[in-house]
């Protein structure tokens, strides 16, 4: 069902190819002003391709996580006004299920958007800037990226339950959550810089998110002489998604309760 | 056209724009949240980086991203949103001008978009001190003629977006990141340090955001005066007024069609 409401609205190609604009956008904004950057500011700054890449690579992710951890969010206020959502409810006592099935839809159609995206802004730079930016794409490679987005999916759907939750009683403002999500991963996940940037707890809390973890461990799957440790990115990242995912289904299974008690499930103005 | 009703229809819209604003406190604090987290993130990178000369770059991107947004989706996308919920077609039965009524939903939705550019400026401002050689004069016209243009184009996309259905959320979701990147929001995207080939600059500067960027970096990073910026300016304005042109000319049209063909009110296609 989530494939098809995100992607048969019209054909196929065109679907996935609208869905590659906006990430292919906001990465070559961002590896755009990094190179701006640099390349105008003295010589004490110098451009370097493998923060080109670095930029590039995180870019791209933390996009993919954007695009699809909102959709809980969306999927139960646009089925409240659409008047499904109660239905959904009453065949399981629970909705739960249904928003991980179509954070599943999502996370496969925002990670083929995302390989979409990362290759042509990786060809488009190149020309555009004049720059080899050193990515190692090979099976192997491309396997631990895509290993990595997986591990990341419990955070993701995690968060997704937490939005969800507050959706349940929310009937306007949840549209301008995936603005949120976005601009929060932006600063806190390590996407366009080192956390360390940050100022102090920030920081600490920053580096220890598993999404900050999970980009880590792509940027050291493909960006050749990256200093991180994949595994220990990964076990960081699962560690933290557990967390995430176990304490946002708490969350939202006493949401869900209060909401039925409060009887909002079926009402589309909270 | 008597100029009275036209000045109630459209102080009307811009006051039901401000209610639905300023009515909800928390909405308010709502909208600022994507305009002040990329600008900051954008500033974070820049300073990042080594390059704090430009981090007012992000913060002025994040001032005019607000508007973008705005202008995108409480404008463009606003006639189809009153057309599914039946109201376009009331709009239509009153005495009321379509035009009015546009120009009304853009200075409910300037004024109502100010909070959030305050808000990007004020955390901008108190976090990275940017530096400013601003010539004042100038930031002040650029910066309304910029408006001025960008909510022209927005009521010819709203007029254009009629004729669409569902497609027209997925258009503006197209639209959002290319034009920021292309209108270069937080970096020269034409001229001198501009990354795109002269093609490419040539179609940017289509967009009056472009044009209104590289004259607001010019008066507010570089002292330029007025007399400096003319051109751009020039063709700010001359942008606001083809626009408001061709929206009306749209509306009208579109009108007749519909009229015609009987799908003013059609709801959902």
């Amino acid at each position: 069902m989530g494939i098809q409401h995100d992607l048969a609205w019209t054909r196929l190609p065109v679907a996935l190819a609208l869905r590659v604009v906006s990430p292919f956008a906001a990465a070559m904004t961002v590896s755009i002003i990094y190179w701006f950057g640099t390349s105008n500011s003295g010589p004490t700054v110098a451009f370097d391709p493998s923060q080109l890449a670095y930029v590039l690579v995180g870019s791209v992710l933390y996009a993919q996580v954007a695009s699809y951890a909102w959709v809980p969010t969306v999927a139960v206020a646009e089925g409240k006004n659409l008047a499904v959502f109660p239905h959904i409810y009453l065949t399981a006592r629970s909705t739960a299920l249904y928003l991980a099935g179509r954070a599943v839809s999502a996370f496969v159609i925002s990670t083929i958007a995302s390989a979409g995206a990362l290759a042509a802004s990786y060809y488009v730079l190149g020309s555009f800037l004049h720059a080899t930016i050193p990515l190692n794409v090979t099976a192997l490679t491309a396997a631990m990226v895509l290993f990595a987005l997986v591990v990341d999916f419990p955070a993701a759907l995690g968060m997704g339950y937490f939005l969800g939750a507050y959706s349940l009683y929310a009937s306007k403002f949840e549209w301008s959550l995936p603005g949120y999500i976005a601009g929060l991963l932006m600063v806190f996940s390590g996407a366009l810089f080192p956390t360390s940037v940050l100022p102090f707890p920030l920081s600490t809390m920053a580096h220890y998110l598993p999404f900050t973890q999970f980009i880590a461990a792509a940027r050291d799957a493909i960006i050749p002489g990256t200093s991180g440790n994949y595994l220990l990115s990964l076990g960081l990242c699962i560690l933290g998604g557990g967390v995430l995912l176990l304490s946002g289904l708490l969350v939202y299974f006493a949401a869900e309760r209060k909401a039925r008690r409060d009887g909002v499930i079926d009402r589309r103005m909270a | 056209m008597e100029a009275r009703p036209w000045l109630r229809t459209m102080k009307a819209r811009a006051l039901v724009r401000l209610w639905s604003i300023f009515g909800e406190r928390l909405w308010i604090v709502v909208s600022m949240g994507f305009p002040v987290l990329t600008s900051l993130a954008l500033s974070l990178l820049y300073y990042s980086i080594g390059a704090t000369g430009y981090i007012g770059f992000a913060i002025l991107g994040g001032v005019m991203v607000s508007f973008w947004g705005n202008v995108l989706w409480s404008m463009a996308s606003q006639f189809n949103w009153d057309k599914q919920e039946g109201l376009f077609e009331i709009y239509l039965t009153s005495p009321g001008s379509l035009s009015a009524i546009l120009i009304g939903m853009s200075i409910g939705g300037i004024i109502g978009t100010v909070p959030s550019a305050i808000a990007v400026i004020l955390i901008g401002w108190v976090l990275f001190h940017p530096v400013v050689a601003a010539s004042w004069g100038a930031v002040a016209l650029a910066f309304g003629l910029t408006l001025a243009s960008l909510y022209s184009m927005g009521m010819t996309l709203s007029s254009l977006y009629l004729t669409y259905g569902r497609e027209a959320e997925s258009i503006n979701n197209v639209l959002q990141d290319p034009v920021s990147m292309l209108s270069g929001i937080y970096f020269p995207s034409i001229g001198a340090g501009s990354p795109f080939p002269i093609a490419l600059q040539a179609a940017a500067s289509l967009i009056p955001l472009t044009i209104g960027m590289e004259a607001l970096r010019g008066a507010l990073f570089s002292a330029q005066s007025v007399a400096s910026i003319w051109p751009e300016l020039a063709v700010l304005a001359a942008m606001a007024v083809i626009f408001l042109f061709v929206s009306r000319a749209a509306l009208d049209t579109l009108e007749r069609m519909g009229r015609r063909d009987g799908t003013i009110a059609v709801r959902i296609r």
